[in-house]
């Protein structure tokens, strides 16, 4: 797989800091926020130099108990087409379920009827994408579900290997997922199949009533970079992407933010 | 209980205000509503500035307070729920935006509000066409 470094994820409100980073070749996009026959301009600038642009679906909620509703896979697919994207990316969850949409990404239970309503539903996306690669995130959440029959790796690779998808390791959500439950972040990557990593999320989060919440808002800490070289000691991710989302810094705060995430994966700087 | 069932039950603790369902950390799952409340606010805050500005620093805590037990519509929808819930006690700078949408947007209070041009297409749709110039007699 190409080599794409360090990256941020695009949004528009940060669209002229993303555009003007001279060593950028890899970002991501909010597939619901594109409109596949009207591409913002900025966006379509960064496809047309060679930044390879993955379109990050939110609202699909693969983890549903109900089938995947085709129209959100089919614009999924068009966003790839739109954007010649080489993969696309959505997650290990559910958004909405009996008529109320949850306006979140919530955890499913990691048992095996569970598997096979995900493993259904990510088929039926990917019969809509045509052979476009799709990398799947597994998401933070303060609480589990009770009485998993499987670990979170065996849950992982079970979904992984039926339907041949990829990993989008979120290292922020390893992260918190471990501080909340009061585990060691490190043993619970060596329980992820690694090997099949597409890309890589980096954020930060902060603690609220004795919860670390996965914000997006806030700086990536210490502890998540510390992580970060964790993870690049044991494998060599094709990307590391940093994920805001709202509170936009200052560009010199992005800047040190992407610099720090760089030092710790041991690649060259893209700023 | 069957899976849809289930989630639809954890679903409904979060937004909605039922009872967290047996065996969850009840906790956790209460620390998950508010803080998504808290992200609503803030989404609400990006569609409706003005309405969130006239809060000032209370923006948050008074949106997240008003949607406990009311599961999202929208951004568009929620702001403009809570805005007519807040009747005269709505500030000024909010009263102008909701002017404003309700200007731009028919809303029934029921479901999604329509784009009043496009309404308005909708409606010269249904009408029979007007007779135009013609060559009959």
């Amino acid at each position: 797989m190409t080599d794409y470094g360090v990256a941020i994820g695009w949004r528009p409100e940060i669209a002229g800091y993303v555009e003007r980073l001279p060593g950028l070749r890899f970002t991501e996009v909010v597939a619901e926020s594109v409109h596949p026959h009207a591409v913002d301009d900025g966006l379509r600038r960064l496809v047309d130099r060679g930044v390879c642009v993955v379109p990050h679906g939110v609202r699909l909620s693969l983890g549903g108990a109900e089938p995947v509703d085709d129209t959100r896979a089919a614009h999924l697919a068009q966003c790839a087409a739109a954007l010649r994207a080489p993969l696309v990316s959505e997650h290990i969850a559910f958004v909405r379920a009996g008529g109320l949409e949850a306006g979140h990404l919530l955890p499913v239970p990691r048992t095996r009827e569970s598997v096979d309503a995900i493993v259904a539903n990510v088929r039926r996306a990917q019969a809509a994408l045509g052979g476009v690669p799709l990398a799947l995130e597994p998401i933070a959440a303060l609480f589990d579900w009770p009485d998993p029959e499987l670990t979170e790796g065996q849950f992982l690779t079970e979904i992984l290997d039926r339907t041949g998808t990829l990993l989008l390791l979120d290292i922020a959500n390893i992260y918190a997922n471990a501080r909340n439950r009061g585990e060691s972040p490190t043993a619970l990557l060596d329980e992820l199949p690694l090997e099949r990593i597409a890309y890589v999320h980096v954020a930060g989060g902060s603690e609220h009533d004795g919860y670390y919440h996965d914000t997006h808002t806030d700086a990536t800490p210490p502890a998540v970079l510390e992580l970060v070289k964790e993870l690049c000691a044991r494998s060599t991710p094709p990307a590391l992407m940093l994920e805001r989302d709202g509170h936009y810094p200052p560009a010199a705060d992005l800047t040190r933010e992407l610099d720090a995430i760089a030092a710790a994966a041991g690649r060259p700087p893209i700023t | 209980m069957k899976l849809s069932e289930r989630q639809a039950a954890l679903v409904a603790a979060l937004v909605a205000g039922a009872e967290v369902p047996a065996g969850f950390d009840h906790a956790a799952v209460r620390a998950t509503a508010v803080a998504l409340r808290r992200k609503r606010a803030g989404e609400v805050a990006r569609t409706w500035p003005l309405l969130a500005a006239s809060y000032g620093g209370a923006w948050t805590a008074t949106f997240a307070a008003w949607a406990a037990g009311r599961p999202p519509n929208g951004s568009l929808r929620d702001g403009w729920d809570f805005a007519l819930a807040a009747g005269a006690a709505l500030p000024p700078l909010a009263r102008e935006e909701l002017a404003a949408r309700a200007a731009a947007f028919a809303y029934d209070g029921h479901t999604a509000p329509v784009r009043r041009n496009r309404l308005s297409t909708r409606l010269r749709r249904l009408r029979p066409p007007k007779s135009g110039p013609s060559n009959a007699l």
